[in-house]
């Protein structure tokens, strides 16, 4: 369990996480989102005793990190990929980290296989690309066997098997009453692994809810309905709060009405359905609404033109 | 992929509690697990040892005490002493090692004073053997030229030896230190440099110019560069004996690590 109480970072003027309080449970996967910026590193670096609040306290069921034990073995972590001596090796660095708490060389190697950088395991890890620096990054965060991971970005720089390696990783870890906090940019990938999400954005927590409830809260339920005829549909269910968008003449997208009172409807007109979908929206739109205003550094949209792009670019 | 999961969580690993021992072997670890370390001590015994055996086969007249061609390399050494115990330091700041460091052994004090312990001890032994191979190495030489190495005589053989070595010591701690305090190698480098090299000269012409000003030259024998030799074979008729002048120079990496261990508690990594 890690318990933030009015978390706050100041850096000079620049107030990185401002007056922040969550909780993140065990038995749960917990997303950390939020536009570049928002204090997700940041609030991570204070959880584990790397930066010092300037506000507020942080702690790892009830105690603060810096005064742990044995913080290997309650909380593992990782923060980015490169906190490696790149003239080292890794498994020279595993068992650097592992004998400040006495953890054997045995369990070094059970990590590094674990992780499956065996084979570059005695080379530099100057060397390694992004994908090997995150698996030895996550294979630190694993030697102490802890009961919290808290992991940043995880998945960035990882092949299509490590993503989906970290995601049953991480689910099981849950499933065995561990708790997970994880940050990605990735939010297909975090929808699938998150039972809960928190999204920061400008340093304040903007939302803290399940993710299914998120998703509800924050993008509209359409129903996706195909009929020969389309048109005398549409004239049946409309109404107030009903909107309709018809993308050709065969082709329904019905807010504000359920899949089955549309499906009722049909029925009762003799109308014929070929196909009746509810879409729920997606965490990425969600998430989109919800951070809208609090994207720091907002890209440009790129411009719509029928110009072939070596014409736009020209 | 079950069979992988299992194994990653199910296996208890027999971790035990931070303790100042372990944090030592994890900086001995540390420091033996990298180039940088055994090119500095390659560099130190070389230099040592060639230096040794040439002002050795140069010297023909008789001498007070040979062993000042094993033992004068220091003035060159000890920079390399110092520049071993910055890197040890800047190496894991540069690289965002120290992130993995700190987030092991939270206790960072711990974590100064161990990483300060391994560099000192290991530099004292590395210097230790090499100074012994070098006195060794020079002996058949030295006989043949009738300016025989006196090992009977401890205080002219083994306790400059011993002294020589504590030297090392103390300057790769005093790079330990500065590593800390400045973060950036090149910056701790410039400033130990600064310190062994540019203050005596910057001093000694200041002294020259500004002769009435006797402090100025007071100041300039407090300095490690002047410390240094005095500690290992002490000049006849200096004012201090080479037990005060090695307790004299041990304040100066006292003082970086007083800084360091400070300064570190408080900072944002």
């Amino acid at each position: 369990m890690i318990t933030a109480e009015g978390l706050g970072k100041r850096y000079g003027d620049k107030v990185a996480v401002d007056d922040v309080s969550f909780t993140v449970r065990p038995g749960s996967v917990t997303g950390f989102l939020g536009p570049n910026g928002a204090g997700k590193s940041t609030t991570m670096r204070m959880i584990v005793g790397l930066d010092r609040p300037t506000t507020g306290r942080v702690t790892i069921n009830g105690q603060d990190y810096r005064k742990l034990r044995a913080p290997l073995t309650e909380v593992g972590v990782l923060l980015d990929a490169k906190a490696v001596h790149t003239g080292r090796s890794a498994r020279n660095h595993l068992r650097a980290m592992a004998a400040t708490h006495g953890i054997p060389n045995s369990r070094v190697d059970e990590v590094i296989d674990i992780t499956g950088i065996g084979s570059v395991a005695r080379k530099r890890a100057g060397g390694f690309s992004l994908g090997m620096g995150q698996r030895l990054g996550i294979a630190a965060a694993l030697l102490g066997d802890p009961h919290t991971l808290i992991l940043d970005e995880p998945v960035n720089g990882l092949d299509p098997e490590g993503v989906r390696w970290v995601r049953e990783f991480v689910r099981h870890a849950a499933s065995e009453g561990r708790t997970v906090l994880l940050s990605s940019h990735l939010m297909s990938e975090m929808s699938q692994t998150a039972d809960h999400v928190i999204v920061l954005g400008r340093g304040k927590v903007l939302a803290d809810a399940a993710l299914p409830d998120l998703v509800r809260a924050w993008t509209t339920a359409r129903v996706h309905v195909r009929s020969p005829r389309a048109a005398e549909l549409a004239d049946a269910v409309a109404g107030r709060d009903v909107e309709i968008v018809t993308a050709d003449p065969f082709t329904l997208d019905v807010t504000g009405l359920s899949a089955s009172r549309i499906g009722d409807i049909a029925a009762e007109r003799g109308i014929p359905v070929h196909e009746l979908t509810p879409t729920s929206g997606s965490l990425e739109d969600a998430y989109l609404a919800l951070t809208g205003d609090a994207v720091e550094y907002r890209t440009r949209a790129v411009p719509h033109t029928d110009a072939p792009l070596e014409g736009a670019l020209a | 992929m079950t069979a992988i999961q299992a194994r990653a969580t199910h296996i208890p690993a027999p971790a035990g509690r931070l303790s100042f021992f372990r944090q030592l072997r994890s900086e001995y670890l540390k420091l033996t697990t990298v180039r940088g370390t055994w090119w500095s001590i390659g560099i130190v015994a070389v230099i040592t040892i060639a230096i040794a055996f040439a002002v050795t086969s140069a010297i023909s007249g008789p001498v007070e005490n040979i062993m000042m061609a094993v033992l004068m390399p220091v003035q060159f050494t000890m920079l390399i002493a110092a520049i071993l115990g910055v890197i040890s330091v800047t190496g894991e700041y540069s690289t965002g090692m120290i992130r993995s460091t700190f987030t092991a052994d939270p206790v960072r004090g711990a974590v100064v004073a161990a990483k300060a312990t391994v560099l000192g001890v290991f530099m004292f032994v590395v210097s230790l053997i090499t100074f012994g191979v070098a006195a060794i190495g020079i002996s058949p030489i030295a006989a043949s030229k009738d300016m025989a190495v006196d090992w009977a005589d401890p205080s002219k053989t083994i306790l400059p030896i011993i002294s020589a070595s504590a030297v090392m010591a103390l300057f790769a701690l005093l790079g330990v230190g500065l590593g800390f305090l400045l973060r950036s190698g090149a910056g701790a480098i410039a400033v130990t440099v600064g310190i062994v090299f540019i203050l005596p000269t910057v001093l000694g012409l200041l002294g020259m110019w500004l002769s009435d000003l006797t402090w100025i030259s007071d100041l300039a024998k407090y300095l490690p560069a002047s410390l240094a030799p005095n500690a290992i074979l002490p000049s006849e008729g200096a004012e201090m004996n080479a037990a005060q002048s090695l307790g004299v120079l041990a304040a100066w990496p006292a003082a970086a690590l007083l800084g360091a261990w400070a300064v570190v508690r408080g900072r944002d990594v």
